[in-house]
């Protein structure tokens, strides 16, 4: 059964081709672009919010709305783990970060009852173009798995029936980095 | 006897005009703050002010709309013309949160007046008052200490089953305080939130309209109550205000007498 992955980019690229799943699902991929960081807060004007933050949530908002019209019974939520972080300079992208992942526990909490589990995957931020030698650091620790970490594999498995008992949850994928 | 905590420092309380804005201005001007009540209507700042006059404090309010970014600079400009400096800015004003099914949730219905007030409200106050709360920091030990508080919601870590857009909006807040947090350290201002659950006037009209709901909530609540606007969570204001927090950036305290453990 195909999955409806939404959003724009490499990531969204990259779960388009590997996620498949046995149960009528919907990825969403936080539309947060790291290339447009702030480097002061003074210079943030009004437009930036509207273009960093606004748009994207509700776009967030109508993808999961539009998730539930189509009866999906798993949505994924993907989004940068520099919204549970911070980011020096990122600070209207973290807002949008964390307000998407939170977003995923109400609807979880609201949509329990009829079967629909909703979940985030937390990534690592150079998939949304955020630079760490601005943000600073994600973590006090280097990331502990070395290797190159994919989500298609815990979004795979969230989209799938086995996940059935799972939801208003944030599985971090990114080798552990954010603990 | 101990000198006052907030002696000659200047703050800003926003959506001080009721509720925990009310208690968080009257707990800092109890400690020596000259508070600037920004709210929305004179009608409900006044009163505010006229409350902390007469138990001794210093108080000025100055009607400001939080959704819009030039009535902030205007508070702020009006708080320097009057004072000459900002060391301690709040959000706390937020309007919205009326349930909804986020299935049927229209975005300007039941989401613009959150993001408006809770997102965009708290980055308009961080903005406007960032080089003052730098001027706070540069000025010696004890004599000032910029600093940045908002008001999110024990909501914005757990979702909320009843009003799930409001979550978000109270989300978005605590990740601005983090980033921030690590923007603003090497100037020494700290930024931080608070998360609380207090008896504000619209959750006692709710108890009164629906005595189960304060039942339920005392009840699951370790300390068997909800908390008091100025005496509980004012004073956890007054901590992230003062000297006694200088170390402190980039955290929430939740303020609900344990209701939530998650943290």
């Amino acid at each position: 059964m195909s999955v409806k992955v939404s959003g724009e980019g490499a990531l969204a690229q990259v779960l388009r081709d590997g996620v498949h799943s046995d149960t009528r699902s919907a990825v969403i991929v936080v539309d947060l672009n790291g290339e447009n960081s702030i480097s002061s807060l003074t210079e943030l004007t009004d437009t930036h919010i509207d273009e960093i933050y606004e748009q994207p949530m509700q776009r967030v908002i109508l993808a999961l709305q539009e998730a539930h019209s189509t009866n999906c019974e798993r949505i994924v939520v993907v989004v940068p783990t520099t919204g549970m972080s911070g980011g020096a300079c990122y600070a209207p992208q973290a807002a949008l970060a964390e307000s998407a992942r939170i977003l995923v526990k109400s609807a979880a909490r609201q949509w329990g009852s009829t079967g629909i589990t909703v979940n985030a995957v937390a990534v690592e931020p150079h998939w949304f173009s955020i630079d760490a030698n601005i943000s600073g650091p994600v973590a006090i620790a280097p990331r502990s798995l070395s290797n190159e970490v994919s989500p298609v594999g815990v979004v795979t498995w969230l989209c799938s029936e086995a996940s059935r008992d799972i939801t208003g949850q944030t599985i971090v994928c990114d080798g552990g980095l954010w603990m | 006897m101990n000198a006052r905590r907030l002696e000659n420092r200047v703050a800003i309380v926003t959506g001080a005009g009721q509720g925990v804005g009310e208690g968080i201005a009257r707990r800092l001007a109890q400690e020596g703050a000259t508070v600037v009540v920004a709210a929305r209507r004179a009608e409900t700042g006044e009163p505010v002010v006229e409350s902390i006059r007469s138990a001794g404090g210093q108080a000025v309010c100055i009607v400001t709309d939080v959704s819009v970014s030039e009535s902030v600079d205007a508070c702020v400009a009006e708080t320097i013309r009057q004072f000459g400096r900002l060391d301690v800015m709040v959000h706390n004003a937020f309007m919205g949160g009326i349930p909804h099914k986020l299935e049927k949730a229209q975005i300007d219905k039941h989401w613009t007046p959150m993001s408006r007030t809770g997102v965009w409200a708290s980055l308009f106050c961080a903005r406007a008052a960032m080089p003052h709360l730098i001027a706070s920091s540069a000025r010696p030990k004890g004599e000032g200490g910029g600093r940045l508080i908002l008001i999110t919601s024990p909501s914005g870590v757990e979702g909320s089953a009843n009003i799930p857009l409001y979550s978000p909006a109270k989300a978005a807040q605590r990740a601005i305080a983090k980033s921030l947090a690590r923007e603003w350290g090497e100037f020494g201002i700290t930024v931080n939130c608070i998360g609380p659950v207090a008896g504000s006037p619209a959750l006692l009209t709710a108890f009164d309209r629906n005595p189960a709901l304060q039942q339920a909530i005392e009840a699951r609540t370790p300390l068997g109550r909800v908390g008091d606007i100025t005496d509980d969570i004012g004073s956890v204001a007054l901590f992230l205000a003062s000297d006694d927090s200088s170390f402190v950036t980039g955290q929430t305290i939740i303020c609900d007498g344990g209701s939530f453990l998650g943290l």
